[in-house]
């Protein structure tokens, strides 16, 4: 796709603004209406997926053109697809596909992304990972403990946050693993970054040359199954592979895992972890992990100036995303009283740090996970759990900036802690 | 164009984070559903793209409303503000003007459960006040322009009908007071905003300025800035514990049904007996929602998806359709219920009538209860189309409405055969009642492709007709009087109220610089 194919869609923007909010029957109170955080923090209608989806038109029609203050409406927006939730409800429209594509057209015609991105992808492509890190540290959360079986064709994708940020998510996970006598192995110092921050801030070129060495890593490695920790490369490696590379691999997260290793009895949690918690969905494991369907067919007239899709077009309006399993594990700990926030699920509202946010525009980060910890807070919960280093590492800092008495467990944690014998 | 001492003046107000003048950002507010009428009027290709304003402000006081007003007007710069901005009205309509978005003002400043009224600023939308004020057992009312619109934008600006009319009236009936930024920078507080008096100016004992501001349509933003309003509430019919409840993912929601409530579609052979039902069922004033579509409108409006609409039209309802309206029963009490289930079914069955719904021709589920209270089931006609409009808009008597249906249905059959609008037969039609059915409400929504030029100028030219006809067969006013030329168009037949309007407007606005596009301009420009 180019966004030229998207103009007629462009062109259907009834600028409504339904994509600020949650889908409308799901708004409980004004308090937390909003989806769309980059609208409200910002204001200008630019900043919402609509508004982008106007200046992609505009730039599309020659109207105007990529100046410095038009990269930064397009690159302070977390790319978390709550616009488009809210807006495919009602319209045939795609806003979030919308701006992706327009960030790819800022990078193919040199305009984009910000320096900031530009760096870290330059480290991506000398360190193989976004933080500048030598690859030989990468496998430096392991510890003697963790039982490893280079045998297996399955293997514990680590992803860079939690290999070199959040090491004790890969050391949870890691752990969990060995004690539902999951067999697996990593790739260590030869893991590769999965493309995600390349790919995000629209310079796709590279993220598909990514995405093919990975693939042929991964071949040359007899992979076949992929587990993941990180919501980030779960989107990666399940959902966006797919659409340009032929993949050969199932990837499963580790909340589905869990959920699997309670239910055939791999796992018994049977210490009390006394605690009320809230959970919080990663964007990038909920809504925008729903499989895409190839598509090819065209716009027929059914009834005079209606138009369908001919055959009938694929629906991804955000219902096929990951949200039971954490939830169904979260329930099964001996102890936990899970209480959900207002915007959840396929409205769920972002934890500020994706899209090359965190890097671009640390100011909206904070202030985006300030607003989901004050709902989680709201909840009267003790603990916020996630699945997600990125979202723990964004999460954790309002935390801190806000003193919080709240704390953030990764879902492995806490199932680590109730675990027979557990930590 | 704007000069830098200007916008700096501006900037002054508002903080730098608050005011841009980066074209990118300003062409989001150049796009409207709607322009490319206009633009095909124009003799251009269509496009929603319309005039790009030179800046855009975001205030988020009164006071720095008023400020950026008075330097308005010592610049003479023309400014046009809005709540939510949705449709053509709400953008600038010439070069050099500014345009003024109130979404920093979006605070619910006070409920008042006891005197059943609410105060809102602009970017209060209908569904978050809605979820405020369940808490109290109340609501208020929304317009049909769905959820995320702003209720102060009707209440002072617009005419307002919506899906519980029949019950909550329309905005403009429900205004107890605005605080007014006047074109000329003046603060105004009017209405009975507080029964301890104080903004107890306007119905007061000289003549009403909520007339001024805003009589039965508004001003389309024509007349300065209003940044509060008073809102008259209702009782919200459910039980005390009940609460907003909904289960299930998108787009398969379930909503918790208060106890007495129920959708009935009652189904008529001719419109003779359609309109004494409606009457009747009015006269007794025991339902929320009274409203009627075409067979593809009652499709859309309780299914999910444009292939399940599509479904239910070809799986019998087309055929059986003739002259229906649905009603919302939504009762108090288990007695107050029964009585108005019996009292519509006796109506329904006295005039021959059948229930579309218990006849299993179409089957709404718990969600499309919760849209029909939420005003949402109007966004459903999008999943048709992202270009219709509405001709006609009378708001006058039952009688009135079922005539203007029957005589606008050849007209619009001429354009259908044309193939330059959508074809629903010449029967799609939007018509609810207000107020204990002593008045009700007809306009005619019609698609057609606004890519086409030939679309776009074969609306616009049924609506031309449309608008002729009122005039000339007395159907009321229509629903979009909007410019100069659309008010002087019915000056002569209504004792040329235009030429007050611009009174009022002068009085108001000296220097002539609170957009006039949709409104009418303190000099007569449609004979300039
Ligand atoms: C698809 C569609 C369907 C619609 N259906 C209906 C319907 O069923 N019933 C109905 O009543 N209307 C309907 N409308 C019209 C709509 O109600 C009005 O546009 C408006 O009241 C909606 O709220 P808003 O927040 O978008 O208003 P805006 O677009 O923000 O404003 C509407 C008008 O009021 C002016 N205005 C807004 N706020 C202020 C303010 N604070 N001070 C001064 N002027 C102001 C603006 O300049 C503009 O001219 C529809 C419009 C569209 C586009
Ligand atoms: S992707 Fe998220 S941040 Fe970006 S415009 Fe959509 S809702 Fe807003
Ligand atoms: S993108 Fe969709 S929801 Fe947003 S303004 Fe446009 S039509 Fe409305």
């Amino acid at each position: 796709m180019t966004l030229e194919n998207y103009e007629e869609m462009m062109d259907g923007c009834v600028r409504c603004s339904k994509c600020k909010f949650l889908p409308q029957l799901q708004i409980k109170s004004k308090r937390f209406s909003h989806i769309c955080p980059s609208i409200e923090y910002f204001n200008f209608h630019a900043y919402s997926g609509g508004g982008r989806m106007i200046m992609a038109n505009a730039l599309q029609k020659g109207r105007i053109e990529f100046t410095p203050e038009m990269l930064d409406v397009l690159y302070s927006c977390t790319n978390c697809g709550g616009c488009e939730v809210s807006c495919k409800w009602v319209y045939d429209l795609e806003p979030n596909e919308v701006i992706h594509e327009l960030r790819v057209k800022a990078v193919e015609s040199g305009a984009g992304p910000l320096p900031k991105h530009k760096k870290y992808i330059e480290l991506v492509e000398r360190y193989q990972n976004p933080y500048g890190e030598p690859s030989e540290k990468r496998p430096a959360w392991i510890e003697d403990d963790i039982k490893l079986d280079e045998d297996s064709n399955t293997i514990f994708f680590v992803g860079c946050t939690a290999a070199y940020r959040r090491e004790e998510i890969a050391l949870s996970t890691a752990k969990v693993l060995n004690a539902g006598n999951e067999n697996f192995r990593i790739l260590g110092t030869d893991e590769f970054c999965c493309g995600s921050p390349v790919y995000r801030v629209g310079d796709r070129e590279k993220a598909i040359e990514i995405m093919k060495s990975n693939v042929e890593l991964f071949k040359s490695k007899g992979v076949e199954r992929i587990i993941t920790s990180c919501s980030g490369c779960f989107n990666m490696l399940r959902t966006e592979y797919p659409r340009y590379v032929e993949t050969s691999f199932e990837v499963v997260h580790i909340s589905q895992l869990l959920e699997t290793m309670l239910s055939d009895g791999r796992l018994k949690l049977t210490n009390e972890v006394p605690m009320k918690v809230t959970y919080h969905d990663p964007c990038h494991l909920g809504r925008m992990s729903e499989p895409y369907e190839p598509y090819e067919g065209e716009k027929v007239e059914i009834l005079s100036q209606v138009y369908m899709w001919d055959p009938p077009k694929p629906e991804r309006l955000g219902a096929g995303g990951i949200y039971d399993p954490p939830r169904n594990v979260l329930k099964q700990i001996p102890g936990i009283e899970l209480i959900e926030m207002e915007r959840i699920c396929e409205y769920s509202y972002c934890c500020g740090a994706g899209g090359g946010v965190k890097a671009g525009f640390p100011d909206f980060a904070l202030w985006t996970a300030t607003e989901r910890v004050q709902e989680a807070e709201e909840t009267g919960a003790k603990g916020i759990v996630s699945v997600c280093p990125f979202c723990s590492t964004n999460i954790r800092d309002s935390l801190d900036y806000r003193e919080s008495e709240m704390e953030y467990f990764d879902l492995t944690e806490l199932v680590l802690m109730s675990l027979e014998g557990g930590e | 164009m704007i000069n830098d001492k200007f916008y700096s003046r501006l900037q002054d107000v508002v903080g730098e984070r608050n005011i841009t003048r980066t074209p990118a950002i300003l062409d989001t507010y150049a796009f409207q559903w709607g322009y490319e009428i206009e633009s095909a009027q124009r003799g251009d290709e269509p496009s929603r793209f319309g005039q790009r304003p030179d800046a855009v402000v975001l205030p988020t006081t009164t006071e720095e409303v008023q400020t950026i007003v008075k330097i308005c007007n010592e610049f003479k710069v023309t400014f046009k503000p809005f709540s939510t901005g949705m449709g053509p009205w709400a953008g600038v309509s010439e070069p050099g003007a500014i345009q003024i978005d109130l979404r920093r003002m979006n605070r619910i400043v006070e409920v008042d459960p006891n005197n059943l009224y609410v105060v809102v600023e602009p970017y209060v939308t209908n569904s978050e006040l809605q979820a405020e004020l369940f808490q109290y057992g109340l609501m208020h009312h929304a317009q049909g322009a769905g959820p995320q619109t702003s209720p102060l934008a009707s209440h002072t600006s617009f005419v307002g009908p919506g899906f519980t009319s029949p019950y909550t009236g329309f905005s403009g009936r429900n205004l107890l007071g605005a605080e007014w930024v006047a074109p000329n920078g003046e603060i105004l507080r009017l209405g009975s905003y507080e029964h301890t008096g104080k903004w107890f100016t306007g119905d007061g004992p000289g003549f009403s300025l909520r007339g001024v501001i805003r009589g039965w349509m508004g001003a389309y933003g024509g007349l300065g800035v209003f940044t509060k309003a008073a809102i008259k509430l209702y009782s919200y019919p459910a039980p005390k514990d009940w609460t907003w409840n909904i289960s299930g993912t998108i787009p398969k929601y379930e909503w918790e049904v208060p106890k007495y409530w129920k959708l009935i579609v009652l189904n008529f052979q001719e419109w003779e007996q359609y309109e004494s039902a409606f009457y009747e069922v009015s006269d007794h004033d025991v339902v929320m929602m009274a409203t009627t579509s075409s067979s593809e409108g009652l499709a859309a409006l309780f299914t999910d998806t444009k292939m399940e609409a599509i479904e239910v039209i070809f799986g019998g309802l087309l055929a059986r359709t003739r002259r229906y309206f649905i009603v919302l029963i939504a009762a108090h009490t288990e007695r107050e219920y029964n009585y108005r289930v019996k009292l519509i079914r006796t109506i329904m069955k006295k005039y021959e009538g059948e229930d579309l719904i218990e006849e299993g021709f179409i089957s709404p589920r718990s969600a499309h209860y919760a849209e029909t209270i939420r005003n949402m089931l109007g966004g459903h006609a999008f999943r048709f189309s992202n270009c219709f409009q509405s001709t006609h808009g009378g708001m006058d008597t039952v009688a009135m409405a079922v005539k203007l249906a029957q005589v606008n249905q050849p007209i619009k059959s001429k354009y259908i055969e044309k193939g330059v609008i959508g074809d629903d037969r010449g029967e799609g039609i939007w018509t609810t009642t207000y107020e204990g059915g002593h008045m009700a409400h007809l306009e005619v929504p019609t698609v057609y492709d606004g890519a086409s030029k030939e679309s776009c100028l074969g609306y616009a030219e049924y609506q031309d007709e449309c608008n002729d006809v009122d005039l000339k067969q007395a159907y009321g006013m229509p629903f979009f009087i909007v410019g100069d030329k659309v008010h002087d168009y019915y000056a002569s037949r209504t004792m040329d109220y235009p030429k007050y309007l611009r009174r009022i407007k002068a009085a108001f606005d000296p220097n002539g610089i609170s957009d006039s596009s949709h409104y009418v301009s303190a000099k007569n420009k449609s004979n300039e």
